[in-house]
């Protein structure tokens, strides 16, 4: 089980993100409205408490938006909240994503001393004129600066974001990049490839011809590039975009591409439990109002059919290069998915997007970049 | 029924010249709409009665009208499809009436299919009403039209001025058709002829003819006998639409009504066809019969072999009511199992195609249109392919003929040299051309009826913003130097593909294939090379990239209703795509040779 909080407040919006957030100049303007939705979190986690039923928490994952934009003291309180209400392991995972430049020594200090073990920095490049051209506020040498305060704090979990395929990058960009990355020893590294969300302005200068993405051919091969640098550098490159040093795996994350349930709280926030998906209001106001009333307000709501559920196992999890194990599958649902995807994991291994390795169904290397098709095959 | 009472009459126009507006306004001033909307709720009240009761099409409607004298008169208004791929149809309803109201729309004036329209009535020996519409319309201008009327001979000064849209001038049209149009003769007393000029089915009571009783007449409980095929028929219900249905015992010379005599489908009502009664039948048909010959051909293929009966059982049922439509199995080594259909022209065949995707939920694949060649072989035998791969060996063939019309086509004489420019490039040759007014152009070609298919009429309105009118007749057979174009995908000639042009055209029209195969065809897991080919020759060659890369950067707990979203989109287009071997290819590329140049 794992729970996602939601901290929806930007000091800036990267100009190729449509996450929704509310961009705050300064916080303290915008304390009353960031302690009501403070509040809601915890109306909201109490709300779903009674679903557990027995499940114990092994992870939380403070996401954004910006989380770090929120004074760190009242954060602690926030996690102090759900740890005591919340049926947590004892090997609790609790992830902070951050930005570089306004992770402060005495934040750090601060969110360690509340638990927090694993930092999730934005770093995703070491070019200045990159950064700008995205819309980041952090310069490179935030980075080291950033990954040091954390580590004075006494956290050794550490991921940098990495990005590649953005206007104007070289290959040569992103191979400096990838250097200096591994120079900092994080312990888990994602790299993604930039996607040209419609509606955001990265997509309206590409579109108008301002700026211009690298070809198709040359994305392909800065990926191959991170594999080949960062498995040399001893990382198991073990999902589509994450790399991590054995033992280091993003447990959060894999919840959701083993399709576990998890808890979304927050605005624009989803949730898998009891067989249900859900998806908040992305509107930060109307989902304070929602908790003000008592009550979740959905953007989205379906319940999952077993069908539905299989279909999701696969298309998650083979996102995971070790792929999809059999016996778990059948554990899961009574009945392995050779049985029930026989003829697409035919056509597949044909296509040699897939293959078999102890026990499990993984993409091959051909597959890696065509994994849509690869998912899409399984659903019916 | 006091024959010299009735009159018989049809509404012909060119499209969109206020035809239906016209025949609705002269329901109302009749008093027949109101009955109509009556009947519709009566057959609402009443579930059983309108369950085994019969659809009616207003095919003919009955309409009660006083004249000024004071006498009552009958008026059969008798519809008239409104396309070109239906001329036949639309002679067999002129050749039912007595005389025709000729709309023509104030603003536009005679336009190609009023010309058309007019030149088939005449044929007919009609008594012609021009009716000026559209005159309350600010650019309207009815002295331009009269003159135009002049020019083509009618008598302009007797043209009657509406407005449909009003109701203005209504009266005028009823009181010219009482008095204009002459009524029917016929001997009651003679052998039974009577005309079917147009048919439907109905579940319950099989096919509904539509016909004028030219002589004689037809009783409920006659056996009739249908003098095209010799079958008879015992007539068990006859009526007349008012435009509900009406029962009646018997129908007279110049009345106009619909029979039914448990007839299975409208192969048995065909539309030209003579009824006569099998006690005693007449000695000669109505002249004018000819059985529907498809002028257009092409294959139908289900996307998924499963859905093969499914379509055969769609096609018969649209068979019953659509005598016109033929099919036969066909297989092709790229598309299966399918059938070869013919059709009367491109919009019969687009008709069919969307009802076929629409009522019966099918999911198509349609080959390019083919014109039916002539193929002269050395040894003296003529073959008639409609299939470019039932085409025989280039060797074994003496010469190849293909059908030509004649293209009638109006338009503002500043687009003359446009026109005349889209014809040649359409092989066409130039008959002759007159101007009907100082401002406006008729013009004549002949035309190869492949190269009309070839989205023709789009290409000429685009040349000439929209201004030009175009009516087309069938001409008969021309040799012509045409050859097979085939074209290959990843190597492979893809059946289904391949097209038969003129030899002239052949290297452009294969260029221009394959350049728009490969805008249309997906990009795949490997490169797929399109090449395009006569006989060996490969004349040219495109190549769809390898698509490198289709995955998500991200997907975490948000992520994932999104990306199941994107992924059924991506199916949804895959599942209207055939597999070629390992290549998918999109429904359009089949119809692609009809998009380019």
């Amino acid at each position: 089980m794992g729970v996602y909080v939601h901290i929806p407040f930007c000091e800036q919006k990267c100009s190729y993100c449509d996450f929704h957030s509310i961009v705050v100049g300064e916080v303290g303007v915008f304390s009353d409205l960031v302690d009501s939705y403070l509040l809601s979190l915890r109306r909201e986690a109490l709300y779903y408490k009674p679903l557990w039923g027995g499940r114990t928490i092994h992870s939380l994952f403070l996401g954004g938006g910006t989380p770090n934009l929120v004074p760190p003291e009242r954060l602690a309180a926030l996690l102090a909240f759900l740890r005591e209400e919340l049926p947590c392991s004892g090997e609790l995972e609790i992830t902070i994503e951050a930005n570089p430049h306004s992770l402060t020594p005495e934040g750090a200090r601060v969110l360690a001393a509340a638990g927090v073990n694993r930092v999730s920095l934005g770093a995703q490049a070491f070019q200045d004129e990159l950064l700008q051209a995205i819309g980041r506020l952090h310069r490179a040498e935030h980075i080291s600066q950033a990954v040091h305060n954390v580590r004075r704090a006494g956290i050794k979990n550490i991921n940098l974001d990495l990005m590649f395929g953005l206007p104007g990058q070289s290959l040569e960009q992103w191979q400096d990049t990838l250097r200096q990355a591994l120079a900092l020893k994080p312990t888990h590294l994602s790299c993604y490839a930039l996607t040209l969300e419609p509606e955001t302005p990265l997509a309206r200068w590409v579109e108008a011809g301002f700026a211009a993405l690298p070809g198709e051919e040359e994305q392909v091969e800065m990926y191959q590039l991170a594999r080949g640098l960062l498995r040399a550098a001893g990382y198991e490159h073990y999902e589509i975009s994450n790399f991590a040093l054995p033992g280091w795996r993003c447990r959060h994350n894999l919840l959701y591409w083993r399709n576990e349930p998890f808890i979304g709280l927050g605005s624009g926030a989803a949730g898998f439990i009891g067989g249900r998906r859900y998806l908040n209001v992305p509107d930060v106001q109307g989902y304070i109002l929602s908790w003000e009333k008592g009550s979740p307000l959905y953007e989205e709501y379906a319940e999952l059919s077993r069908d539905e559920e299989m279909d999701e196992t696969m298309m998650l999890g083979m996102r995971l290069l070790e792929g999809v194990d059999e016996e778990a599958f059948r554990r899961r649902f009574q009945v392995g998915f050779s049985e029930v995807y026989q003829g697409a994991i035919a056509e597949l291994k044909a296509k040699e997007l897939v293959e078999e390795a102890q026990g499990c169904l993984r993409v091959t290397e051909r597959g890696l970049l065509l994994e849509n098709r690869v998912s899409a095959a399984f659903l019916r | 029924m006091v024959q010299k009472n009735i009159r018989n009459f049809c509404i012909i126009a060119h499209i969109d010249h206020g035809k239906s507006t016209l025949a609705d306004r002269i329901l109302e001033a009749t008093g027949a709409l109101n009955q109509r909307e009556m009947t519709d709720q009566v057959l609402d009240s009443m579930d059983l009665e309108r369950e085994r009761g019969i659809t009616i099409k207003l095919k003919a409607v009955r309409l009660i009208y006083r004249a000024h004298n004071g006498e009552e008169y009958v008026l059969n208004l008798i519809d008239t499809p409104g396309h070109v791929d239906f001329s036949y149809e639309v002679s067999r309803s002129l050749a039912a009436c007595e005389g025709a109201l000729l709309v023509i729309d104030a603003s536009q004036g005679v336009e190609a299919q009023t010309l058309a329209n007019l030149y088939l009535a005449l044929e007919h020996d009609l008594e012609i009403i021009p009716v000026i519409n559209k005159i309350d319309l600010p650019n309207a201008d009815p002295d331009r039209v009269k003159k135009e009327l002049k020019d083509i001979g009618l008598p302009a000064d007797d043209a009657v001025l509406v407005s449909a849209r009003t109701g203005q001038g209504i009266e005028q049209v009823l009181q010219a058709i009482v008095e204009r149009i002459p009524p029917p003769n016929g001997d009651p007393e003679a052998p039974t002829r009577a005309l079917i000029f147009d048919s439907h089915y109905d579940r319950y009571r099989g096919a509904v003819a539509y016909a004028r009783i030219m002589e004689g007449s037809i009783k409920r409980g006659d056996v009739i006998q249908m003098m095209s095929t010799g079958r008879k028929f015992e007539v068990t219900d006859l009526g007349v639409l008012q435009p509900g249905f009406t029962p009646v015992d018997r129908l007279g010379p110049g009345e106009v009504g619909c029979i039914m005599a448990s007839m299975k489908d409208v192969r048995d009502t065909r539309v030209g066809d003579t009824i006569t009664t099998a006690d005693r039948p007449a000695a000669e048909p109505l002249p004018g019969y000819r059985p529907a010959k498809p002028m257009v051909y092409c294959g139908l293929y289900p996307v998924v072999n499963e859905e093969y009966t499914l379509l055969r059982d769609a096609l018969d049922k649209l068979q019953l009511n659509d005598a016109a439509l033929t099919y036969e199995a066909e297989s092709s080594a790229a598309l299966g199992f399918g059938f070869r259909c013919g059709f009367l022209g491109l919009l019969h065949l687009e008709i069919v195609q969307e009802r076929l995707e629409r009522e019966f939920d099918l999911n198509l694949i349609t080959t390019a249109p083919s014109v039916v060649y002539r193929v002269v072989l050395k040894d003296g035998t003529v073959k008639e392919i409609d299939n470019p791969t039932a085409l025989p060996p280039v060797t074994k063939i003496e010469h190849i003929e293909e059908p030509f019309v004649r293209a009638t086509i109006l338009v503002p004489d500043e687009f003359i040299g446009a026109v005349m420019e889209v014809c040649q490039e359409r092989r066409g040759t130039f008959i002759t051309m007159e101007y009907l007014t100082p401002e406006r152009a008729r013009l004549e070609y002949e035309l190869p009826l492949a190269e009309i298919l070839m989205d023709f009429f789009d290409r000429l309105k685009s040349r000439t913003k929209g201004y030009a009118s175009l009516d087309y007749e069938f001409l008969g057979y021309k040799e012509s130097d045409v050859v097979k174009l085939d074209i290959l995908l990843n190597g492979n000639p893809v059946d289904a593909l391949s097209i038969i042009v003129h030899r002239d055209k052949a290297v452009a029209r294969g260029r221009a294939l394959a350049e728009k195969l490969k805008e249309v065809i997906p990009r795949q897991q490997f490169e797929v090379p399109i090449q395009a080919a006569i006989g060996s020759k490969i004349i040219a060659r495109e190549t769809v990239r390898a698509l490198r890369k289709d995955v998500l950067a991200k997907c975490y707990g948000g992520d994932v209703s999104r990306k199941k979203k994107l992924l059924e989109r991506q199916k949804e287009g895959k599942k209207r795509m055939k597999s070629l071997g390992n290549v998918e290819v999109p429904q359009e590329a089949f119809m692609a040779i009809l998009k380019v140049d």
